[in-house]
């Protein structure tokens, strides 16, 4: 029998890898750059997400809650800044891309 | 809220320390409270103040209710967008009818509209290419048989809320 906090944590972390998985589907099978960036950027954002909600209940102290939100925050920021920046190259290169 | 509208306050020292400590508190979270550690700790705080001025002027002032608001608009958003893509990316098919899109934005150049950028590159189908200054942006949309410019000017509406009236219309 598995504990509240354990069987929390299993189905966010499912569920978050499950969205890391569509956005590698999504980067394997969308047909243009653009679009690509796209699946990267937001789908593997929500799967942090749900992987650091999940692992908030296994945190042993207080910091190590706020460092896993830091953590997602910190990669929530790259990625909508670093998303842009390939986007504008890309289009720039291939302006029907 | 161009730095030649507003004439640059000299930030109080009250301002400073609050953001000094701030970005202190920020890196004993990340870090750890090791005393070997804290007199990286202070200069880092130190470092990351100093940029902060230059990177968030003083005198800009945030609505915290209509932050509350936007944050509670923006993350089912950011679900959507997610699951959006992982039912796009698993189905049998592709069904993607991507292009770009015209829009004009009336926040003010610099930091608010590079915020509102890398805020909508988070939200459903939608991903910024370019801003300008005149607030002319070019967007790359997944499917542009939505209603892509209704949806746009709602996220700008809610992004706007944020603001205080003077910065409003710099």
């Amino acid at each position: 029998m598995i504990s509240l906090a354990d069987s929390f944590t299993l189905a966010f972390v499912a569920a978050g890898a499950l969205l890391f998985l569509a956005g590698t589907l999504g980067l394997l099978r969308f047909p243009d750059t653009l679009s690509r960036l796209h699946a990267l950027s937001k789908a593997d954002n929500l799967g942090l997400g749900l992987i650091v909600i999940g692992l908030l209940p296994q945190t042993q102290t207080i910091a190590g809650g706020v460092k896993l939100v830091c953590i997602w925050l910190l990669a929530q920021l790259s990625a909508a800044t670093a998303s842009q920046l390939i986007a504008g190259i890309a289009a720039r290169r291939q302006p029907d891309a | 809220m161009s730095p030649s509208t507003i004439p640059r306050l000299r930030p109080s020292r009250s301002a400073l320390l609050l953001r000094a400590l701030g970005f202190l508190a920020l890196w004993l979270a990340l870090i750890g409270t090791a005393a070997n550690d804290w007199p990286f700790g202070l200069l880092a705080a130190a470092a990351a103040t100093w940029a902060s001025l230059a990177l968030w002027p003083p005198d800009s002032r945030l609505s915290l209710p209509g932050l509350a608001r936007f944050v509670l608009r923006f993350l089912p958003q950011a679900v959507v967008a997610g699951v959006d893509i992982a039912r796009r990316a698993m189905a049998p098919r592709i069904a993607l009818n991507p292009g770009l899109v015209d829009y004009q934005t009336t926040l003010p150049a610099g930091l608010a509209q590079g915020a509102m950028c890398a805020v909508m590159s988070l939200q459903p189908g939608k991903l910024p290419i370019s801003c300008q200054a005149s607030g002319a942006m070019l967007i790359h949309c997944l499917d542009t048989e939505t209603q892509v410019g209704a949806e746009l000017a709602a996220d700008e509406a809610a992004f706007l809320r944020i603001l205080p009236e003077r910065g409003r219309h710099g």
